[in-house]
């Protein structure tokens, strides 16, 4: 005999991942991708103005994140959203995830800084220096927008099950990804080819990745949640290497050192990688030996690993056989001159043995601080249920 | 500047800013050449920024119908001056369909080119225009604008404190549970926290912002002092350096139209009294100058030199003379009288032996910042016009200066640029050649400045020919709007 169709299962609509989630996510993606399409621009053509296709794409962030967000907390607060009152925080007499807050206090932050950027060329010149304090607030705008997103996800993930949680996951490790993405970018004037055989690239690179991986990776319940943050930035930056150099662009600054004909894309990604699979084989033994036996070895790993991948890896980047549309090295901006290190293939010296070991120890110890702190934050995203 | 509070330390800085100003030729920054594109002969008015790098406004008319023009911002010299970018095609001027305009980007200070080509039915033709890039003062914030940005900023820093509260008393509860006592005392601790770190980060931010306009205020243009004093009849002038860039020498000027130095000398306040004057050079910035005959009385004094890198400079002093008996001017040196009043409406100028100057101008309004064209003529006691010779190199020098004495710029016929600025420009090409050779017409019996008042008020113009081996100067008044 055949069972009666079960009504129950057909009348309830089939979970998914809310408009303003998705919102978050795009608002991240493109703050990602107008982040190195604008650096690619001044490499490229030099000279810009306000109204640039890649500035677009990096405000389009904060107006997205800000919306988004605004109506969420505001449905959340009065309207169709109350439902959602239960698993919100309060602020102010508001009603709404502590992500959407964050991720509207982004879009504010970020929509800040425009008009005082504005400001700023008028008062000081046209952009010179990468890091001035319009520029911060703007950065700081577009992490707040990326923590946003992330604990908005984590919101959602830790009240769902199955399927649901699954889509969620993916979301929270692909925002995770976009946020070494945009942790590499910041850090470009340190990670430069020429300094990859100093001991200060490894401790630019330690301050900031293991906090970022092992952070976001203890609230993901993902086995290979580090991997998947790294080769997403790994694919990325390799996609913008291939495509990037396919559109035209004529420099219109001087003096013109190099004759760029097309877009320059950014440098080849970091072997995140490596590390990255490292401290994800380490998580499944290392959550029982103690928090400092955990953070001291993730730090040390970390640092470990990196180098001995990235150093010979930059001996090849160097080489001839790396300057081809894959690998990228034989792209320049239309300012670097001929001497320069980047254009002849050479290193920046490394410095005294003792300067490169009390640096490295350096780098050690602030990737195992970095590993410590980002296990205290994963810890407390892991409980984050509004 | 020191600032006690954070948030009463970024208003202060958000609203008021430091401010400086600078100015090279005095207070006359825009830049007017005439010169030859190839077959073609353009008027060029380029408004350097008050910021740099900055971006700098480029108007070029040109005499003929031509097809297209474009315009490119290079180094004076050196390399750069060699690897040029992909220029702007100008845009033609919806009005004047003869006009080009460009927004051109100014990436250091010191002295830049504006390279033009135009391309017509003549063929093509290139010229380059000096254009110094001096940034000017820290422009001042609005204060609508710093209302606003510290009524941004100060929400800003509440919401972080209040999320970072809210954010550690109710995020890991589960749904629907009210916040424990802990919780609550959890939230407060974490508003703590960040109200310590927001407050770190706003004096931090007002120390970093400071540091940048203190960075900024050094680099801020500073013009050359000028020290005078009178021994014994002569006239002991030394140059000095008030800091600025380190490639700004003393010792390394150039002549331009034969000397080291213009010096104009005009009495106060009644501007009724003008030498031009070109002291030798003993040294170190230092020049020497044994006076003519003149009265007693209160002097100002502008100092043009042109430095090897074609930067172009006026420094400025005032000095207070004994009468001096003196010697005949003698040479290059001249000097000419005026009425004591403003006379905006006298369009001749008496010289010696009944001759006289004539300004060919109508009836039209001077407006500020608007280029256009003086030009003069002398006549004999017959009307007949007198031919005109070269003077310095040049078929006029012209000086406008505003009553108050706030504005000094020293013209020629090819524009406000001295033609030592043109000569050391690096792969200019044979425009600017032209451009000389053009400022001496023979037999020529006009003679024309390209110039705009740099903002509105009383301007004296002292114009200064050669006529029959006899430097004439005639004494005019313009008032602009």
């Amino acid at each position: 005999m055949q069972a009666p169709p079960d009504t129950t299962t057909a009348a309830t609509p089939t979970p998914s991942v809310p408009w303003f989630v998705w919102c978050t996510v795009l608002a991240v993606t493109s703050a990602m991708i107008g982040g190195h399409w604008d650096i690619s621009w001044h490499r490229s053509i030099g000279r810009d103005a306000f109204w640039t296709a890649p500035h677009i794409a990096i405000y389009l962030c904060g107006v997205l994140a800000g919306v988004s967000s605004a109506y969420l907390i505001l449905s959340t607060t009065l309207g169709r959203n109350r439902d959602l009152a239960p698993s919100s925080v309060s602020m102010w007499g508001f009603r709404g995830p502590l992500g959407a807050f964050i991720a509207a206090w982004g879009g504010v932050a970020m929509l800040t800084s425009a008009p005082f950027d504005d400001w700023w060329h008028g008062a000081y010149g046209l952009d010179v220096k990468i890091i001035s304090p319009p520029h911060a607030l703007l950065s700081l705008g577009i992490f707040s927008v990326q923590v946003g997103a992330l604990l908005l996800i984590l919101g959602y993930m830790n009240r769902s099950e199955g399927a649901l949680k699954q889509k969620f996951l993916r979301l929270f490790l692909y925002v995770g990804g976009s946020i070494v993405v945009l942790g590499t970018l910041f850090l470009m004037e340190e990670t430069g080819r020429t300094v990859m055989h100093t001991a200060e690239f490894y401790r630019a690179v330690a301050i900031a990745m293991p906090f970022i991986l092992v952070g976001i990776s203890r609230a993901a319940p993902h086995r290979w949640a580090c991997t998947i943050m790294a080769a997403l930035y790994t694919l990325f930056q390799m996609a913008l290497i291939w495509i990037l150099p396919l559109f035209r662009a004529e420099p219109k600054l001087g003096p013109v050192y190099y004759n760029v004909t097309h877009f320059v894309p950014p440098a080849f990604p970091l072997l995140l990688l490596a590390p990255a699979v490292a401290l994800d084989l380490l998580r499944r033994v290392s959550p029982r030996w103690g928090v400092w036996r955990e953070t001291m070895a993730t730090g040390t790993l970390f640092v470990a690993v990196f180098f001995a991948v990235q150093w010979p890896f930059a001996n090849f980047l160097q080489s001839p056989w790396a300057r081809n549309w894959f690998f990228g090295t034989a792209y320049f901006g239309y300012y670097e001159h001929p001497t320069w290190l980047h254009r002849q293939y050479r290193f920046w010296p490394a410095g005294s043995g003792t300067h490169v070991a009390i640096v490295m120890a350096s780098a050690v110890l602030v990737a195992i601080l970095g590993s410590a702190l980002g296990l205290k934050l994963g810890e407390w995203m892991r409980r984050i249920k509004r | 500047m020191k600032r006690a509070l954070a948030i009463v330390a970024v208003a202060v800085v958000v609203l008021g800013g430091s401010s400086t100003t600078a100015s090279a030729h005095v207070g006359s920054p825009d830049v007017y050449f005439e010169g030859a594109a190839g077959p073609y002969r353009v008027l060029v008015t380029v408004r350097p920024p008050d910021a740099v790098p900055g971006i700098a406004e480029v108007s070029a008319r040109v005499t003929d119908s031509i097809d297209h023009m474009t315009m490119v911002p290079l180094p004076a010299q050196g390399i750069g001056a060699k690897l040029s970018p992909t220029p702007d095609v100008a845009t033609r001027d919806r009005d004047d369909p003869r006009t080009f305009v460009g927004h051109l980007w100014l990436m250091q200070a010191g002295t830049w080119q504006v390279r033009l080509a135009a391309d017509g039915p003549r063929g093509h033709g290139e010229l380059a225009v000096p254009v110094p890039a001096l940034p000017a003062r820290t422009k001042k914030m609005q204060t609508a604008l710093g209302v606003g940005l510290l009524a941004l900023l100060l929400l800003l820093a509440w919401g972080a404190i209040s999320i970072a509260g809210s954010g550690a008393r109710d995020a890991s509860l589960e749904p629907g549970v009210e916040p424990s006592p802990e919780a609550r005392r959890r939230g407060l601790r974490a508003k703590g926290v960040a109200a310590v770190v927001v407050v770190v980060a706003l004096v931090g931010g007002n120390a970093w912002w400071n540091a940048e306009a203190s960075d900024y205020a050094r680099y801020v243009y500073k013009p050359l002092g000028l020290h005078a004093h009178v021994d014994d009849g002569v006239l002991a002038l030394q140059l000095e350096d008030p800091g600025w860039l380190k490639s700004r020498q003393l010792d390394d000027l150039v002549p331009d139209h034969d000397h080291l130095m213009h010096l104009y000398v005009v009495r106060e306040p009644a501007m009724d009294r003008v030498w031009h004057l070109h002291p030798e050079a003993t040294g170190g910035g230092a020049f020497r100058y044994a006076l003519p005959a003149m009265e007693a009385g209160r002097y100002r004094l502008w100092a043009d030199v042109v430095h090897a890198s074609g930067l172009a400079e006026t420094a400025v002093a005032e000095i207070d003379l004994p009468a001096i008996a003196g010697a005949p001017l003698d040479g290059d040196n001249a000097t000419g009288s005026g009425p004591a009043t403003f006379e905006p409406a006298r369009t001749i100028a008496p010289l010696d032996d009944g001759a006289r100057m004539v300004w060919l101008r109508d009836d039209a309004p001077y407006r500020a910042r608007r280029a256009g064209w003086f030009r003069f003529r002398v006549e004999d006691a017959a009307g007949a016009a007198q031919p005109l010779e070269p003077y310095m190199g040049m078929m006029g020098h012209a000086a406008f200066v505003r009553r108050d004495g706030s504005t000094f710029a020293h013209v020629h016929p090819t524009g406000s640029v001295p033609m030592a600025s043109i000569m050391a420009l690096d792969g200019a090409g044979d425009g600017n050649a032209m451009a000389a050779m053009h400022a001496v017409p023979a037999g020529a019996t006009e003679v024309a400045f390209p110039y705009g008042f740099p903002r509105a008020g009383d301007y004296r113009i002292f114009v200064q020919v050669k006529r029959a081996g006899h430097i004439e100067t005639g004494v005019f008044d313009a008032h602009a709007e």
